[in-house]
């Protein structure tokens, strides 16, 4: 673990310390080679127990695809910000810089902790960075609504987790989770157990997000600069995602009752959010609402408990991570030359950037789950763990397949085919640059076609 | 001021803070206190501005009030017991008393009212002293009767505190007022695990006194006592903008800075003791205060250049102050949570 901490910590004086020519050079550079280095940790020595050198990190099948992917963002997020962070000052750039690299660290850290509280005070902590990335480099006043959204709605669904996290250290003595996968769930039979339950998972639930607690995410990915969406909609859903994977296990199995009003909000959620999406005018705002709808999905996954649910969640994570990520980079590619994320107006573009086109296609077929991408084998394996918990769950998901079949289809339509629109009279040519960001999105999830293995967890 | 009266007032200040240290006995403790009021009564109204006149005045006859009301309450635990030992008083009433004019002394709610008042009658120093040197000696004497204290008065007089400290700050645009209610949310959480672990809440006192001391100092720096312009700060220091953020999240209790680990370690001893619903509330109370902290981080500094400002620019002069006390504090706020289990060490 330290090999990718270190380097994740010397990034700092390498940010501070490089000359201005070669900043981003450099970091995209370091981070390449940290993102390279994280690949070892996917050499598990037990295909489902913990690696771990040391009592407080360690990383196991479920937590090595999500500390991978949170790695091979960083310097896809440097590469992004590249362009629009060059006009500001030296010392401007490099503040960036750290503030994505604290995030990193926060998040690897996250990711490998084997202590719930460390990982809860990480949870809290990538808080920061990200409160900052969107509020002082967001673009429109808005911003700042959206960043005290994002802090206060994930904020009031964490606290109520410390609280129940220090009950349960009361409780069984130990909050590490290698000791605690060993221990007899309580049974759960007062209402004060019934909250606590739920307040071990309502954090989670916020920041996956659900869909009735999810208000914060259209306005966070929206309003934030590139880096800033790209790594909400990557890892910070995830980290969700992997804390209520983690908990969910450590409490009682049969709250199947409890679970009930969280599922129904889940899959209505991915309908409802879907259909969103048909309606939307803003570009980014349709990728935050997409994002709503397939971790809708993957809530839904985790919370019937199934072998498969949970492989389904993570494939499905790691899919989606990728694929918003390389969607919200397309956006930003329309955004910095029209400086606009208005849908209309950039029609018709595959007249105008034909290579560009190309990534919008292959980005919106993995978003609507084309065989044989990842992301359809994360969505069909939870749909069918889904159909075994109940027939008629295929319903809503079926459903939501096909809407979300028709809202990428619908962005692809408009923002690549049809007459180019009218209003724009000379658009800069594709950069280099945006063409490597593009690749190194949809490469990694083409080529997890070919080892999905690597992404099952621990059902191998 | 003149530097002979100054070092008389200060000293004075110190004396009566270590008399009511030192005492085993209410008199003399109570006699502390009252050389502390009067000590810093001068350094209030130095500028004799209509204002500070005010704010000294309000300040005078609360505390004159709490220390009528312990003289009153020690007499009578004498009277029935005929103990005069800080540690020995044992008459119930006696006690209460006690704990509403300890509570009168440092601002807690519901006796809160005049502290938003007199802080901003003050220089931003003199607020430093008033938030933080004068909550000391108050503070020695709870954590002296703590164990007798009625539980139920400890409880309500956290729990009101934290959330009308929450609340009362949201709609305020003075720094000073702010800070007032901050002060107040932050008395509530070290009052409330007073009974069960008075050493945290002693902690609690030196992290809030070390985080209000560098937001007060970088104020001053910047001689900016409005929301409106501390929206200016950037222009004439940039760094320390970035770390007056940062201490401003570290009030607000946010990990991984050090704000976080007085309400991490007060939750636990919460949970410990079978008060979840009482710690949840806290916790959430707690957002109300961080509503306001960062309404300050957005308008300082998350809405820099190139944003638009619509602020008169004030005059960028050359700030005196020597910047030690300000370093040393800062660090302190923002980097002391990892090394936590040293610090229980040392204090619990």
């Amino acid at each position: 673990m330290l090999k990718i901490l270190i380097p994740t910590l010397m990034l700092f004086p390498t940010t501070w310390l490089v000359t201005p020519k070669w900043l981003w050079t450099t970091t995209t550079a370091q981070a390449l080679i940290i993102a390279t280095t994280s690949l070892t940790l996917l050499n598990w020595n037990s295909e489902t127990g913990w690696t771990s050198s040391n009592p407080y990190l360690g990383t196991d099948p479920l937590s090595t695809p999500l500390l991978v992917l949170t790695c091979w963002l960083l310097p896809l997020m440097i590469l992004a910000s590249q362009n629009h962070i060059s006009s500001e000052p030296i010392s401007r750039q490099r503040t960036y810089i750290t503030l994505l690299t604290s995030l990193q660290l926060f998040l690897i850290m996250a990711f490998g902790a084997t202590e719930i509280i460390l990982f809860y005070i990480m949870f809290e902590a990538t808080l920061i960075p990200t409160l900052i990335i969107i509020t002082r480099w967001g673009n429109q006043t808005e911003r700042l609504n959206a960043g005290t959204y994002f802090l206060f709605y994930t904020l009031a669904g964490s606290l109520p987790l410390l609280v129940a996290l220090l009950i349960l250290q009361k409780e069984l003595g130990s909050l590490s989770m290698l000791i605690i996968q060993y221990m007899q769930p309580a049974p759960l039979c007062t209402w004060a157990d019934k909250i606590w339950w739920a307040a071990c998972l309502i954090a989670f639930l916020v920041k996956m997000p659900l869909y009735g607690a999810h208000l914060w995410l259209p306005k966070a990915h929206v309003e934030a600069p590139i880096a800033g969406s790209m790594v909400l909609a990557a890892v910070l859903l995830k980290l969700g995602g992997y804390g209520m994977m983690r908990m969910i296990i450590m409490l009682e199995p049969t709250s199947k009752d409890l679970a009930y009003p969280f599922i129904i909000l889940a899959l209505w959620g991915i309908i409802m959010t879907g259909s969103i999406c048909l309606r939307q005018t803003d570009l980014k705002s349709l990728i935050a609402y997409s994002s709503v709808s397939h971790m809708g999905l993957v809530v839904a996954g985790i919370l019937i408990q199934t072998p498969w649910g949970f492989t389904g969640a993570i494939i499905l994570m790691i899919a989606h991570g990728l694929a918003s990520s390389a969607l919200f980079c397309l956006a930003n590619t329309n955004y910095e030359r029209l400086h606009s994320r208005t849908l209309l107006l950039a029609r018709g573009m595959q007249a105008v950037l034909p290579l560009m086109a190309t990534w919008w296609f292959i980005a919106n077929l993995a978003n609507l789950a084309l065989p044989p991408l990842p992301n359809l084998m994360g969505e069909l394996v939870i749909i069918t763990s889904m159909f075994n918990w109940s027939s008629w769950t295929i319903i809503l998901t079926g459903g939501g397949t096909l809407i979300t079949a028709s809202y990428s289809l619908y962005m692809y339509l408009m923002t690549q085919r049809g007459p180019v629109s009218t209003s724009i009279m000379a658009i800069e040519p594709s950069h280099t640059r945006e063409h490597l960001l593009m690749a190194l999105h949809l490469i990694p999830i083409i080529l997890l076609m070919l080892k999905p293995e690597l992404m099952w967890g621990w059902c191998f | 001021m003149n530097p002979y009266v100054l070092a008389i007032l200060l000293s004075s200040l110190g004396i009566g803070t270590t008399l009511t240290f030192a005492s085993s006995h209410w008199l003399l403790a109570w006699m502390g206190l009252e050389i502390s009021t009067l000590a810093i009564i001068p350094l209030m109204a130095q500028q004799h501005h209509p204002r500070a006149v005010e704010a000294t005045t309000k300040y005078f006859l609360t505390q004159a009030t709490a220390a009528a009301m312990i003289l009153f309450a020690s007499t009578t635990n004498a009277w029935t017991t005929g103990e005069w030992n800080i540690q020995e008083m044992s008459n119930p009433t006696a006690l209460v008393l006690i704990t509403m004019a300890l509570a009168l002394k440092i601002g807690l709610a519901p006796v809160h009212y005049w502290l938003p008042e007199v802080l901003q009658g003050l220089n931003l120093t003199t607020g430093l002293i008033l938030s933080t040197w004068q909550k000391l000696a108050p503070f020695a004497l709870i954590y002296q009767i703590s164990p007798m204290m009625n539980p139920t008065l400890v409880i309500t007089l956290g729990l009101a505190s934290t959330i009308i400290g929450g609340w009362g700050g949201l709609n305020q645009t003075q720094l000073r007022k702010i800070l007032a209610y901050s002060s107040i949310a932050h008395l509530g959480w070290m009052m409330i695990v007073m009974q069960y672990s008075p050493n945290l809440a002693i902690l609690n006192l030196i992290l809030y006194i070390a985080m209000t001391t560098a937001t007060f100092l970088t104020f001053k720096n910047v001689t900016s006592t409005k929301l409106s312009t501390l929206t200016l700060t950037w222009s004439k220091t940039p760094m320390m903008t970035t770390m007056a953020m940062m201490t401003l999240l570290s009030l607000g209790g946010l990990p991984p800075l050090t704000g976080f680990m007085p309400k991490w370690l007060i939750l636990q001893e919460l949970t410990k003791q079978n008060l979840p619903l009482t710690a949840s509330i806290m916790a959430l109370a707690a957002l109300l205060s961080l509503f306001f902290y960062l309404r300050m981080c957005y308008a300082m500094t998350l809405t820099i250049a190139p944003n638009t400002n619509n602020n008169a620019s004030t005059w960028r002069q050359k700030s005196s102050q020597t910047t030690m006390t300000l370093s040393i504090t800062t660090t302190l706020a923002l980097t002391l949570l990892p090394i936590t289990p040293a610090i229980m060490a040392l204090t619990t």
